[in-house]
């Protein structure tokens, strides 16, 4: 399931975070996206770890934690996309192609002439389509 | 699925945009209205390189970035592409467009063909004619500025219209 999904300004400002849990982690949460910043910065500095992915959007991996994994992508404009997942055993295709879905909703958002670049986005065409994407992925390996 | 625009229309919006901003808006207070168009282009730029870059790996440098103004980009906007670009490898760079598209309408103002007879009235109404054809390249400024910036390149974009339907961008990167 996923639990937690973050855009990130290339000033590493906060653009969209969303929380898809009952509880009350939210706080939780958003620590590990803040965390997650700064092994995007590391995967994108030092390219030759990432060898064939290279300048790849899609970041992969960033970091597993015990109870949840992360996954990062950076648009070429500089804009982070942070997934948080409580599934343990996902593949690659699969969250690539949350993004690939999640990409878009996101361009659609800010090509509105009435969102303002670099602030948060507000749109709740937005929040509704994100929560859609995410409702309808789950990253079950089959068998 | 293709989406067009009509480009008639493109023509006469910006036709308009840069008559009420001049005119109307600011007409006391023209290097305001040439920063209100400007700002119009960046947020046109801004998310036009936000579609168009997203099935892109990401750029290495500056030269990458615009060497993607220059084809990919300007073939989006303009159905071409840029057909020269001059770099002195500092930061500095010239993206000429031998017929741009949205200058290829503007038309001279005639005396200025008659040039010769008087010579001080023509010089004049050439400066006039040039001026106004600046404030239409206020909005493509604006717009490269805009597509480099999202791109994460600062500068500075100004034009340059020496001999019509001609038309240099320089880019100068912000270091």
């Amino acid at each position: 399931m996923i639990v937690c999904i973050a855009v990130v300004g290339h000033q590493n400002n906060p653009l969209y975070i969303q929380s898809f849990t009952e509880a009350d982690d939210a706080l939780k949460l958003h620590h590990i996206v803040h965390c997650s910043l700064d092994v995007v910065d590391e995967r994108v500095n030092n390219p030759k770890k990432s060898g064939p992915m290279l300048n790849e959007t899609f970041l992969g991996l960033l970091y597993p934690t015990e109870n949840y994994k992360v996954y990062g992508y950076l648009t070429n404009t500089k804009v982070k996309f942070i997934l948080v997942t409580t599934d343990l055993d996902v593949r690659d295709a699969d969250v690539r192609n949350f993004f690939r879905r999640f990409h878009s909703a996101y361009l659609d958002a800010v090509s509105n002439p009435f969102h303002v670049p670099g602030k948060k986005i507000t749109s709740k065409t937005f929040a509704e389509r994100v929560s859609n994407i995410v409702k309808s992925v789950s990253f079950h390996t089959t068998g | 699925m293709v989406r067009e625009v009509s480009e008639s229309c493109m023509d006469s919006l910006l036709t308009e945009i840069v008559s009420s901003y001049c005119n109307r808006f600011y007409a006391t207070k023209p290097e305001l209205a040439a920063r209100r168009i400007e700002a119009i282009g960046y947020q046109v730029g801004h998310q036009l390189t936000e579609r168009y870059t997203i099935e892109r790996p990401r750029f290495n440098d500056h030269l990458e970035a615009i060497k993607f103004i220059c084809k990919d980009f300007w073939f989006e906007l303009f159905k071409k592409q840029i057909d020269n670009l001059k770099t002195n490898h500092r930061g500095t760079f010239v993206l000429q467009d031998n017929k741009f598209r949205w200058l290829s309408r503007v038309s001279v103002d005639p005396s200025v063909e008659i040039s010769g007879a008087a010579q001080e009235p023509s010089v004049m109404s050439e400066n006039k004619s040039a001026q106004a054809t600046g404030l239409h390249l206020y909005f493509p400024c604006g717009i490269i500025r805009g597509a480099l910036s999202t791109l994460g390149i600062p500068c500075a974009v100004t034009a340059d219209i020496s001999n019509l339907p001609a038309c240099s961008f320089v880019i100068r990167i912000k270091v």
